[in-house]
C-alpha cells in the first residue's frame, strides 16, 4: 500500500506546481482557445455557406466535436512533456534513477496529477465558448455519456504512452523542442483535432486508421456524438486499449535502452 | 558639411551594428549545428507542422468551393505568409523568446555592459533552426499559390510580392520583440505573454472576413496580424475590398518596429537585476 502512497504523494505535488503557475496555466489555456475561436469562425462560416450536414455533422453538433476535442488536448498538457526532457538535459533524471520508484509509474502520477484541475478548467472555458457560439450538441444520453467519459481516459492513457515514448528520445537527442512539436503536429490530423476524419480522402482515413492518435480524439468524440453503433463502439474502445497497453509497454521497452545510453552532465 | 559628417557616423554605427549582429548570429548557428541530430529533428519538424496545415485547408476545400469568396490558393497564401514570417523570426531574432530567461537568470546583466545595443544582442542570442524549416516550406507554398491563382505576375507585383513579404517579416519580429519585453514586468522564468500574443497568429490563418468585429480589430489595430497575412494576401491578388489596406502594410511594419522598439526601452529603464 505504501508503494501507491509515494506515487500519490507525487501526483499531488505536481498538481500543486500547477497550482503555484496558475497565471501560466491560465494564459495558456487562454492561448490555445484563440485557435479553438478561430476553428469555430471557420466552420461556422462554411456551414452558413452550406446550409444542412458536412460529412454528416450539424453544426451543433461540429461545435460540440470542436470543443470535445479541445478538451481532450487539455488533458495533460506540455506541462508533463516539458518536465521530462528538461529533468534529461539538466541531469536531474540522475536523482530519479536513483529513487526507489518505478521511473515510468512516477511519470505517469506527476503527469496525472493535475488533470483533474485541467479537465474543470476545459469544461469551463468550453462551456464560456459554447455560450458564446449558441450552445451545442450534449451527448446523445447518459450511457453515451459515461462511455465517453471511458474512451476519454482510455485516449489521455494513449496520450501519455506515447509522449512518454517521445520524450525518451531525450536519451539521444540533446533537445527534444522539435519533436515535440513535430508530434503534436501529426497528432493534431490524425487524431481528428483539427478535422473529423470523416472529410478525409479514403486513402488518408486508411493512414490514420491505422495510427494510434485517432483513439486521442476522434474515437472518444465520436462516442459523445452518438456517431457510432454499438458494435463499432465496442471495437473503437478495443483499439484503444490495445494501443494504450502498446505504447506503455514499448515506453518500458525504450528506458531499459536508454538507461543505457544515459550520460549525465559532467561525468 | 557638419551634416555630412553626422550622417557618415550614423550608416557607420548602422554598420557596425549589423556586422556585430551577425558575427553573434554565426557563434549561435556553429553552436546549434555541433548537434547535427537536434537540426534534423527542428527542420524536419517544421516541414511536417507546415504539411498537416496544408494537409488541412486542403481537406476543407475538398467539401466546400471557397471561403466568403476567398479561394484555396489564396488562403494558402495567407497561411504560407504566417509560416514564412514565422521562420524569419525563429531562423534570425529566435533571441526575442530568450528574453525572459536571460533577464531572470541575470543573464541580461552581461549585455548591458557591452557597448552594443541590448536589442540587436538579444536579437542574436539564438537561431532556431526549425526556422529554416519554415522558411523553405513557406516560399515554396508560396510559389504554388501564386502560379495557381488568375494574376498576371509582372516584374512590378513580383517587386510588391518581396515589399510585402519583407514588410510582413518585420511586423512579425516587431510584435515578438514587443512582447518579449514583457520579460521586463514579470518576474518568473518564463512568461507566457509572448506565447499568448503569438498565438493571436491563429486568426491569421484565415480571411478576417469570417471574424467577429472584436476580432478582427484585435488582429489589425492591437496585434497588427492582419497585416501579416490578409492584407498582403488581398493586395496581390487584387481583392477589391480590401487591396488597397494591403499597400499600408510598409507603413504599418515601420510604426509596429517603432513602437516595439519603444516598449523594450520603456521595459529597459525600469528594469532591475534580479537580486534587487
Amino acid at each position: 500500500m505504501s508503494g501507491l502512497r509515494k506515487y500519490s504523494a507525487i501526483a499531488r505535488t505536481s498538481l500543486e506546481i500547477t497550482f503555484l503557475y496558475r497565471t501560466s496555466f491560465a494564459l495558456n489555456m487562454i492561448g490555445s482557445i484563440f485557435y479553438v475561436f478561430a476553428m469555430f469562425y471557420l466552420w461556422q462560416t462554411i456551414f452558413l455557406g452550406s446550409p444542412g450536414a458536412l460529412g454528416g455533422f450539424t453544426w451543433p453538433e461540429m461545435k460540440a466535436y470542436l470543443l470535445v476535442a479541445f478538451l481532450l488536448n487539455a488533458l495533460m498538457t506540455w506541462f508533463a512533456e516539458w518536465n521530462m526532457s528538461v529533468d534529461l538535459r539538466e541531469g536531474r533524471v540522475a536523482t530519479d534513477l536513483a529513487r526507489p520508484m518505478d521511473f515510468q509509474a512516477s511519470r505517469f502520477a506527476s503527469a496525472v496529477g493535475p488533470v483533474p484541475f485541467e479537465f474543470c478548467s476545459a469544461v469551463a472555458v468550453g462551456a464560456v465558448v459554447a455560450l458564446m457560439f449558441g450552445g451545442i450538441a450534449l451527448p446523445a444520453d447518459g450511457a453515451h455519456a459515461a462511455v465517453f467519459l471511458v474512451s476519454a481516459a482510455m485516449a489521455t492513457l494513449i496520450k501519455f504512452g506515447l509522449v512518454y515514448c517521445v520524450s525518451m528520445t531525450a536519451f539521444w537527442t540533446t533537445g527534444t523542442d522539435g519533436i515535440t512539436v513535430g508530434r503534436a503536429a501529426v497528432q493534431n490530423l490524425f487524431s481528428g483535432a483539427l478535422i473529423p476524419l470523416i472529410f478525409f480522402p479514403d486513402w488518408l482515413r486508411a493512414v490514420a486508421a491505422v495510427l494510434p492518435f485517432q483513439g486521442m480524439v476522434s474515437t472518444p468524440a465520436l462516442i459523445y456524438l452518438g456517431k457510432m453503433d454499438t458494435p463499432t463502439t465496442a471495437l473503437m474502445l478495443g483499439v484503444q486499449a490495445l494501443w494504450a497497453v502498446g505504447l506503455i509497454l514499448l515506453g518500458r521497452l525504450a528506458w531499459r535502452g536508454a538507461q543505457r545510453a544515459v550520460t549525465i552532465n559532467g561525468g | 558639411m557638419a551634416a555630412n559628417v553626422a550622417i557618415a557616423g550614423r550608416l557607420r554605427s548602422v554598420r557596425r551594428l549589423v556586422f556585430l549582429y551577425l558575427r553573434c548570429l554565426g557563434q549561435q548557428m556553429k553552436a546549434i549545428l555541433a548537434y547535427e541530430a537536434d537540426f534534423v529533428v527542428l527542420l524536419f519538424s517544421a516541414v511536417i507542422v507546415q504539411f498537416t496545415g496544408f494537409l488541412f485547408i486542403w481537406t476543407i476545400f475538398q467539401r466546400i468551393p471557397n471561403i466568403n469568396g476567398w479561394t484555396f490558393w489564396q488562403v494558402v497564401m495567407m497561411y504560407a505568409l504566417i509560416f514564412v514570417t514565422e521562420g524569419v523570426g525563429s531562423l534570425f531574432f529566435e533571441g526575442t523568446w530568450r528574453l525572459t530567461n536571460l533577464v531572470y537568470t541575470g543573464q541580461f546583466d552581461q549585455m548591458l555592459v557591452r557597448p552594443v545595443s541590448p536589442i540587436v544582442q538579444v536579437l542574436a542570442s539564438a537561431v532556431g533552426f526549425n526556422g529554416l524549416g519554415n522558411l523553405v516550406t513557406g516560399f515554396v507554398l508560396i510559389g504554388i499559390s501564386i502560379t495557381n491563382v488568375p494574376v498576371a505576375w509582372t516584374p512590378g507585383r513580383l517587386l510588391m510580392l518581396a515589399i510585402l513579404i519583407a514588410s510582413a517579416a518585420t511586423i512579425r519580429v516587431a510584435i515578438n520583440l514587443a512582447s518579449a519585453a514583457s520579460a521586463f514586468w514579470v518576474s518568473s522564468p518564463w512568461s507566457m505573454v509572448p506565447m499568448f500574443v503569438h498565438q493571436l497568429s491563429e486568426f491569421a490563418k484565415y480571411p478576417i472576413t469570417i471574424y467577429s468585429f472584436a476580432v478582427q480589430a484585435l488582429i489589425v489595430v492591437a496585434v497588427p496580424f492582419a497585416f501579416v497575412s490578409f492584407f498582403p494576401t488581398a493586395y496581390l491578388f487584387n481583392n477589391e475590398a480590401w487591396s488597397a489596406i494591403g499597400l499600408l502594410t510598409p507603413l504599418v511594419a515601420v510604426y509596429s518596429l517603432l513602437v516595439a522598439v519603444w516598449i523594450f526601452n520603456a521595459g529597459l529603464r525600469r528594469y532591475e537585476s534580479t537580486g534587487h
